[in-house]
């Protein structure tokens, strides 16, 4: 490549293709670049996942660059909230009740669903507010280590976990307990969120079964991976990632159904690239991506019209048939659980959590 | 005497203006926060309040702060106990060899990261950890001792996590007695032992005080190590902070928490400094 031109000494040489190569190199980046489309989602393999699956296709589709700007839940909507006059980021994922907290702080555009043709064959509970859509589904639900509980014990009921043989074997998510309060009021004969205080008492009476509260998907995986809390209220995605590496684990969908969580997605208010913004979810919620989202990570699809592979169809928390939504999956209103989510967590904190 | 230095040093103060003004700046936020109306379902605060203040009365914040000092006094004399015939042995033993080893085994986990050696934790407490395994093993135990997600266990792991701390503050405070004093009561009659009680313990008091109070309060706001340890179960001070905050969206009840646990921490300060200065009247050293 540096051979010698004539007249000029290969130092020279040298010197010269590297000037050239630096400005090719300085003009070609400026000529090409372009400003990416930022999107603000969680870490590993949920952001791996959007941009293998819809990042890549949408560049593909646009030329644009895809950003990811990662971060928790709650850090991602302090941040939003914190540069609401200046956007970081063009499109949020979160799940379903903080995207109310987002859209009842106004830091959502409201989406036109006539820019999102896809959408109009979803799900209808996919569909979440006029603000945010539906990506994806999973349920929070009993998951199991069979080689350490003994095999007597069976989960069909929520009302199995205040099972005495219990003591000391459950592990509970401490960031969002709305799943075990609300099962607990629906077993004490609650019928919506705002029956919630039923379950107080029942609730209680489970503390002995107690061992551990995870803050995280990784804390919740090494717990229930070493069998420090064979008993989990799992989220089904982690429990299929588990398995995934070996260990023993049975996901269960009591009779009463078990708590469905969608992850969604909404534009920021303010952004300069809406048009693409719109672009992005409507590959997001294509019948293609929407059998990747099923085949290869085992969430529920928001699609019907996915092509889930029958295998991955059968199992537990992932629904793929009006039906099962119907039978199987409790919906806790969204906007109501965001409402009520403060409250769950005081409650929680000062009498689960604090000794 | 006139000061030579050029005029230019003035502005090497400045690193430390701009953070002195971070500080400042994130403490009054924090100030104003403690006094605006919790708004539940909302990241938003509302208005004006004394309410928030009013909650620190009540008995499940006012455990977590005494759990929060008895973890951090156990903390701090478990790593006095441990850290002061270490700190010795560093600076008196004349073996190299024995040196080195204190030196590496107390200092170079100060070099792992914070999750890392708090995660290491959870693999040796566990109940098919290492000291479960072996005591199994041992035929010293059938049932597995109950280590993870304890106060035992997490003042297990915070101690340590802060014992190179306190093994440098002594090791400090042992290598500037003057040796001439020992020298001096050995060649009166006293024998090691008492040499080291009459004379060496109270000549590294300072050390002692400081080196207990710096890891007292350091543990005092001690987050990751009761997070994954205690699992939910042990929660310290910040530890509920960041649940109100985080989880809660409760930033004015966390932020009066925040204050108070800061207090908390000044008054520790001035009360060690009280002790320093009255060591200082009876004149140790």
């Amino acid at each position: 490549m540096f051979g010698s031109v004539k007249g000029l000494s290969k130092a020279r040489t040298f010197g010269a293709s590297l000037t050239f190569a630096l400005v090719a190199g300085t003009f070609g980046t400026g000529a090409s670049a372009q400003e990416p489309l930022r999107i603000s989602i969680w870490g590993g393999s949920w952001k791996d996942f959007a941009a293998e699956n819809i990042g890549k296709r949408f560049t593909a589709e646009t030329g644009v660059p895809v950003e990811y700007i990662t971060g928790g839940t709650i850090d991602r909507l302090n941040k939003a909230k914190l540069s609401k006059a200046n956007p970081e980021t063009d499109l949020i994922f979160t799940t379903s009740h903080v995207g109310w907290l987002y859209a009842s702080d106004d830091l959502y555009e409201k989406l036109d669903m006539a820019k999102l043709p896809n959408a109009k064959t979803l799900f209808p509970e996919a569909i979440i507010s006029p603000f945010h859509v539906g990506t994806w589904s999973y349920v929070y639900t009993i998951a199991y280590r069979p080689d350490l509980v003994p095999a007597d014990i069976k989960f069909t009921s929520w009302s199995d976990l205040w099972n005495p043989r219990l003591k000391g074997a459950i592990g509970l998510p401490d960031f969002d307990p709305s799943h075990i309060i609300y099962a607990s009021a629906l077993l004490s004969g609650g019928k919506t969120a705002k029956d919630w205080t039923m379950g107080q008492k029942k609730l209680l009476e489970l503390k002995p079964n107690i061992k551990a509260f995870y803050n995280s998907d990784a804390t919740s995986q090494e717990k229930i991976g070493s069998g420090e809390t064979p008993v989990q209220v799992l989220l089904s995605g982690n429990a299929y990632h588990m398995m995934s590496q070996g260990i023993k684990i049975n996901l269960v969908v009591p009779k009463e159904g078990a708590i469905i969580g969608i992850d969604t997605v909404g534009i920021n208010k303010g952004t300069k690239k809406a048009d693409l913004a719109y672009k992005f979810i409507n590959i997001a919620l294509d019948p293609a991506t929407q059998t990747l989202v099923a085949n290869k990570q085992k969430m529920g699809p928001v699609s019907p019209q996915a092509k889930v592979d029958p295998e991955i169809a059968k199992l537990p928390g992932l629904f793929t048939t009006a039906k099962q939504w119907k039978d199987q999956a409790i919906v806790i209103d969204h906007k109501q659980r965001s409402e009520l989510l403060g409250d769950w967590r005081k409650w929680f904190t000062e009498n689960l959590i604090a000794r | 005497m006139q000061d030579r230095r050029p005029a230019y040093f003035a502005w090497f103060i400045l690193p430390s203006v701009f953070l002195a003004v971070a500080l400042v700046a994130s403490l009054a936020s924090l100030f104003q926060y403690s006094f605006r109306e919790y708004i539940p379902g909302s990241i938003k605060v509302g208005d004006f309040t004394l309410a928030n203040f009013g909650r620190m009365g009540s008995w499940v914040y006012l455990r977590v702060f005494i759990d929060s000092l008895l973890l951090s006094a156990c903390t701090a004399a478990a790593n006095l106990i441990l850290g002061y015939p270490l700190a010795y042995s560093l600076v008196r033993s004349k073996s190299s060899l024995l040196k080195s080893t204190i030196l590496i085994t107390t200092i170079v986990p100060m070099f792992t990261g914070d999750i890392v050696r708090t995660y290491s934790w959870l693999v040796v407490l566990g109940k098919n950890g290492f000291i479960n395994g072996t005591l199994k093993a041992a035929g010293i135990i059938d049932t597995p001792l109950e280590l993870l997600y304890t106060p035992l266990g997490v003042t297990v792991a915070l101690v340590q996590y802060s014992l190179p701390v306190m093994v440098i503050i002594l090791a400090a405070a042992i290598s500037h007695i003057d040796v001439a004093y020992e020298k001096a009561a050995a060649s009166l009659g006293a024998g090691p032992l008492r040499v080291f009680w009459n004379v060496t313990l109270p000549l590294t008091m300072p050390g002692i005080l400081s080196g207990t109070v710096t890891i007292f309060a350091w543990t005092l706001s001690a987050f990751a190590t009761p997070q994954l340890v205690g699992g939910g179960k042990v929660n310290m001070i910040s530890n509920m902070v960041y649940q109100l905050g985080f989880s809660n969206f409760d930033f004015p009840f966390a932020a009066v928490l925040s204050m108070a646990a800061l207090a908390l921490i000044f008054a520790i300060l001035g009360l060690m400094s009280l002790g320093m200065r009255r060591l200082e009247r009876v004149g140790l050293h």
